[in-house]
């Protein structure tokens, strides 16, 4: 196992060189100047060339390119052209509220979404089914940032139990970490809950069809013991494939509910460095993505193994 | 590696991030009872008032950096940071004198030094620093007090150009941060302004965060914009970047934010039902809208095309696009200048008034000699105000028979676009949307945009010699009758040549919890003299 983990790690270099290639080449095509921003709308032409000049932008596409690689295998990111801050000082200090934000909702999807799927195919074809999966659709279909603003009306100014917006880390107590999560975690989470649901409600129609199920019910085990120990765990590939998947939905998500609920995290830094055309940012932003993307498939073949003796590398 | 290894592995991995292993910020703490919290209207993305000259960072660089002088409310420089000066009788040398018992932030005495220096950056990228640096015989520390600077002929508006407020301020450094250069970042945010950068706390996108400086002392007359004295009456000012306006409202109402800066109109009326919330016009300056068109190529390179669309263009339209049915947020502006400033004109102006005649207008583009070709205007779909100036453009240009190439962008493209000198078809541009401050429109000093000096001038590169003339007719002027007289012609000469076409004149709200007083009006938020109850 541990000769196939590093075996995989290795595989991922060449990937994130044509990540690194593909996003570096992407700019330097993509229209816009981060000097023309910098310098602010009364700038002259002359002040924003100079600017251009002095952050090196004027360079061959070879000669900035080398230079990026260069500073990527000695393990720097470069610096913000705007703020003047290492890139991976400024993505350290978005990366607690992001994860904190993806851990929560991951947490909550599984909580509410796995029970969700394996009662909906206990009962399926019932009223309640209908209701579980008519939910699931409602989830699906709601973008995530009309759930932020129904949320935050309702539980922060109306009932005035949670705050609007903002982040405090964990360090400063468990509760004000969490209540600042709550109502993003739910918004981002209504995709992903359906889609779970969705999908273990599927699979495990198909395992409850199983004889060994017959069998366990004829042995006179309990339906809880049946669905959950036996049947959820012979269904928990699909799922927990579609759970990894879903963490890439949860990365996208994760831009709109940071700036609805004004959290302070990697997806609104990596929009805000996209307006402002603020490369190394971009750049250092999307090779994480990539990496933590790459990571996710590698933990769920990993899982995989643990939720299947079967599978083995 | 069994299942046990790696959850307790990921819970590790988790803990570490979350907890002791990366720094995080508290956006949404409890706020201190002197603590004011404020939304401004954009991100401090940067925080070198010199080299990044956007308004967000002249906002937040006067609390932390001192002028010598400071515009009042009447527009008449005030000394801050001075305390005396002298002019030789021929207007060529001036000798400056410093107040007493300045500091910076780092406890180092204000200096003459330190102003020869950051006068010598502010004057390489500010436009009237450029006039002054032009005619500069030397500019000298006499002794640590005393600064001289010596000109080869007179500048009347020197003192002006060092307490204006429009972007880039003569904001005093220490000479060891001042002696970078003005193209390149600082990276130390020392000055001696009423309020600390809190450089440790700041996490650009999200929060910026200035202490008081106890340190300071405020001059003795009441404050009046960047004049006076600054008292400040909290312990802490936090700014809190929100990128969503209804995010921003909310916040307001919930009492988690205590004034921000710039409500959009659409959510003012919501502010306005709250009774824990104030508000009230914030910039009396407001703002001028505009539509830039390209000098250099056809059809704009012809003025008759460019009067035939300043005669047919219905400012009304423009501003109901950009602020809605709030009749209190806007005005015709038959010119260039900000209404209800002394130099206010409407001479030359009768072109933008009365009833739109739009088949004159057709006639006068007819005689223009424009066959049709495609005119490229350029919008920034991510800019409200862009935005709805684009639509109403791209509307009134299509009722004059012209074919519009509607190029729908960000502003990043936009500011590089604009910068193309090359024909429309080749990736230039016939016509872009933007706005100026009011605050840069009360007189030809930091009026980039009504330079019409062709190369040199803003983009578009409007040529127009009698609008040139002009300005310098502006800056030797004497008195303020001989201003008014320029300014007048100036305004004649350049609708004449629209040199660019105002739509209109608005202005925006500003909100803020009524336990919080003190806001002034003026063209950025100041927050000494704001006070805030528990």
């Amino acid at each position: 196992m541990l000769s196939y983990i590093l075996r995989r790690i290795v595989a991922t270099l060449p990937v994130m060189a044509i990540v690194a290639l593909f996003v570096f080449s992407l700019l330097y095509i993509a229209p816009g100047d981060p000097a023309v921003v910098i310098a602010g709308d009364q700038a002259s032409p002359e002040d924003v060339e100079r600017i251009r000049q002095s952050l090196g932008l004027n360079r061959p596409f070879l000669v900035q390119f080398g230079s990026w690689v260069w500073r990527i295998l000695h393990g720097d990111l470069g610096t913000s052209i705007f703020t003047n801050l290492p890139v991976s000082a400024m993505i350290g200090q978005r990366l607690g509220p992001t994860l904190s934000l993806m851990i929560v909702t991951l947490l909550l999807t599984i909580v509410v979404a796995v029970p969700l799927g394996v009662v909906a195919a206990w009962k399926a074809g019932s009223l309640i089914d209908r209701v579980i999966m008519g939910f699931a659709v409602f989830g699906f279909s709601l973008p995530v940032f009309v759930v932020g603003y129904m949320l935050a009306y309702v539980f922060a100014l109306e009932l005035e139990w949670l705050p609007v917006q903002g982040y405090t880390p964990l360090a400063q107590g468990f509760w004000p970490w969490l209540e600042n999560l709550i109502l993003p975690a739910i918004a981002l989470g209504c995709v992903y809950i359906a889609l779970v649901a969705r999908i273990t409600r599927a699979a495990m129609l198909e395992v409850l069809q199983q004889d060994y199920v017959r069998t366990a019910k004829a042995k006179g085990l309990g339906q809880g013991g049946i669905l959950f120990i036996h049947a959820l765990k012979n269904a928990a590939v699909p799922i927990v494939t579609v759970i990894g998947i879903g963490i890439a939905l949860l990365i996208g998500g994760a831009v709109v509910t940071e700036s609805v609920f004004a959290i302070p995290g990697l997806g609104r830094l990596t929009i805000d460095a996209i307006l402002r055309r603020d490369y190394p940012v971009i750049q250092g932003i999307v090779l994480l993505f990539s990496f933590v993307y790459v990571l996710v498939n590698l933990m769920i073949d990993v899982v995989y193994t643990l939720v299947d003796p079967r599978i083995r590398y | 590696m069994d299942r046990r290894t790696v959850l307790k592995g990921l819970a590790g991995a988790g803990g570490l991030a979350l907890t002791g292993g990366l720094s995080a910020p508290a956006i949404a703490q409890g706020a201190a009872a002197r603590t004011l919290r404020f939304v401004p209207q954009a991100n401090l993305a940067n925080f070198d008032p010199i080299w990044g000259t956007q308004y967000v960072v002249r906002n937040a660089a006067a609390m932390v950096w001192d002028t010598l002088y400071g515009i009042d409310s009447s527009f008449q420089p005030q000394r801050q940071m001075v305390e005396s000066e002298e002019v030789t009788d021929d207007g060529t040398t001036w000798t400056f004198k410093l107040r007493p018992g300045l500091k910076f932030h780092d406890g180092e005495p204000v200096l003459s030094k330190d102003v020869v220096a950051s006068l010598t950056r502010w004057s390489a990228r500010d436009p009237m620093g450029l006039m002054i640096k032009a005619l500069q015989q030397e500019l000298t520390a006499v002794d640590d007090r005393t600064f001289k600077w010596v000109l080869k002929q007179p500048f009347p508006k020197l003192l002006y150009a060092l307490g204006k407020n429009n972007s880039p301020c003569g904001f005093i450094m220490p000479e060891r941060i001042a002696q970078t250069d003005p193209f390149k970042q600082i990276s130390e945010y020392i000055g001696s302004g009423p309020l600390k950068f809190a450089k440790s706390e700041w996490v650009p996108g999200a929060k910026a965060v200035f202490e008081k400086f106890a340190d300071y002392s405020p001059r003795q007359e009441k404050s009046s914009w960047l004049a006076g004295g600054k008292q400040v009456m909290v312990d802490r000012v936090e700014w809190v970047i929100m990128p969503d306006p209804a995010t921003a409202a909310a916040a307001l109402q919930n009492g988690e934010i205590d004034w921000w800066e710039n409500p959009i109109a659409d959510l003012v009326p919501v502010l306005k039902k709250n009774k824990n919330i104030s508000v009230d016009i914030g910039d009396p300056l407001g703002n001028i809208g505009s539509f830039r068109m390209n000098f250099l190529y056809p059809p704009f390179n012809d003025v008759k095309a460019r009067r035939a669309v300043l005669m047919a263009l219905s400012q009304e339209d423009y501003m109901r696009a950009i602020v809605g049915d709030d009749n209190s947020l806007w005005k015709p502006l038959p010119g260039y200048f900000t209404p209800d400033t002394p130099l206010y004109t409407e001479v030359g102006g009768d072109i933008l008034k009365g009833k739109r005649d739009l088949d004159a207008a057709k006639k006068l583009l007819a005689e223009s000699g424009y066959s049709g070709q495609p005119v490229t205007c350029l919008v920034a779909q991510d800019q409200p105000i862009t935005k709805a100036q684009g639509d109403v453009t791209a509307d009134l240009l299509k009722k004059l028979g012209m074919n519009v190439d509607f190029v729908a962008t960000d502003w990043g493209t936009v500011g590089s676009r604009r910068a193309q000198k090359t024909p429309p078809g080749q990736g230039g541009w016939n016509m872009f949307h933007t706005w100026h401050a009011g605050a840069d429109c009360v007189n030809p000093a930091p009026y980039t945009a009504i330079r019409a000096n062709g190369d040199k001038a803003w983009f578009g590169w409007p040529t127009s010699a009698a609008t040139e003339k002009e300005v310098a007719s502006w800056f030797e002027a004497k008195n303020l009758d001989e201003e008014k007289a320029a300014i007048g012609r100036l305004n004649k000469a350049a609708i004449d040549d629209v040199v660019y076409a105002p739509t209109g004149f608005f202005l925006s709200y500003t909100a803020w919890r009524k336990n919080v007083s003190g806001v002034a009006k003026g063209p950025l938020p100041f927050f000494w003299g704001v006070s805030k109850s528990a």
